[in-house]
């Protein structure tokens, strides 16, 4: 199952995702919840503190290859497998659960 | 990088997205199956969570539901359904308005570790449970 969850700044939607990530683990699924938003905040609704949460490796942009599509543009996909990329980058947050924070602001901007 | 993730992977996957669905590319909402949109009880709460599934279906989703937040009475609650039927968006659940949301924050902890039995976090479980099919669906007729 692939949930996303979207809503404006403040509405909850961070916690009712982190929240309904947990519960959905809590039932013995493997679940990988995924931040990507430019604000991350589900480490914390996971279950991971503020300070261990921003000590996450930052996600490599070679892990995107170029190719090509049928008609004649180009899509970025992931070198490795989803697996790997999760193995390696998520953060286990809880029983069954990973995290991945996918929307760490660019540097060059303070925030 | 979101696109491939959700597109491969064999877990149980949910994105917090971006607030606002115009950074949504078409190859990510492809793989998204369900689609839940917070929105809180006033209008202009309402008016972006319509406007995030009108842009939704654009993209080609086909489960949209809504997530009714900060619900603190029966009449927030009937503002919202009556919303969501005007717009024929699916009500996936209501959470109700809880303190213990602030505090949990407050406190930098998980709201389900601060408060497991919150109202909120029983809102929640209600929710996760219907999404896995282990209840009827809110949308189904009884």
């Amino acid at each position: 199952m692939k949930v996303a969850v979207a809503g404006k700044g403040g509405s909850g939607k961070t916690t009712i995702a982190g929240t309904l990530a947990r519960v959905m683990a809590g039932r013995g699924v493997p679940v990988v919840a995924i931040d990507d938003d430019s604000n991350p905040n589900l480490a914390l609704t996971v279950g991971i503190g503020r300070e261990s949460a921003s000590g996450l490796p930052p996600l490599p942009r070679d892990l995107l290859e170029e190719r090509p599509n049928a008609d004649g543009t180009t899509r970025l996909e992931l070198s490795i497998s989803a697996e790997d990329f999760i193995d390696r980058y998520g953060r286990a947050a809880h029983e069954n659960l990973t995290l991945l924070v996918l929307g760490q602001p660019s540097h060059g901007g303070s925030g | 990088m979101l696109n491939g993730l959700v597109a491969t992977t064999s877990r149980l996957t949910i994105v917090d997205l971006e607030a606002g669905l115009e950074h949504l590319s078409r190859g990510t909402a492809r793989h998204v199956e369900t689609l839940l949109v917070v929105g809180e009880p006033y209008f202009k709460s309402l008016e972006a969570a319509g406007r995030s599934t009108a842009l939704a279906r654009d993209l080609g989703l086909a489960d949209i539901q809504m997530v009714a937040n900060k619900v603190r009475s029966a009449r927030d609650e009937e503002s919202m359904r009556d919303y969501a039927a005007r717009h024929g968006i699916p009500v996936a659940g209501i959470v109700p308005y809880d303190e213990a949301v602030i505090s949990a924050d407050e406190r930098g902890v998980a709201l389900i570790e601060h408060q497991p039995d919150a109202p909120s976090v029983t809102a929640i479980r209600r929710l996760a449970d219907d999404l896995l099919g282990a209840r009827p669906s809110p949308g189904s007729p009884r």
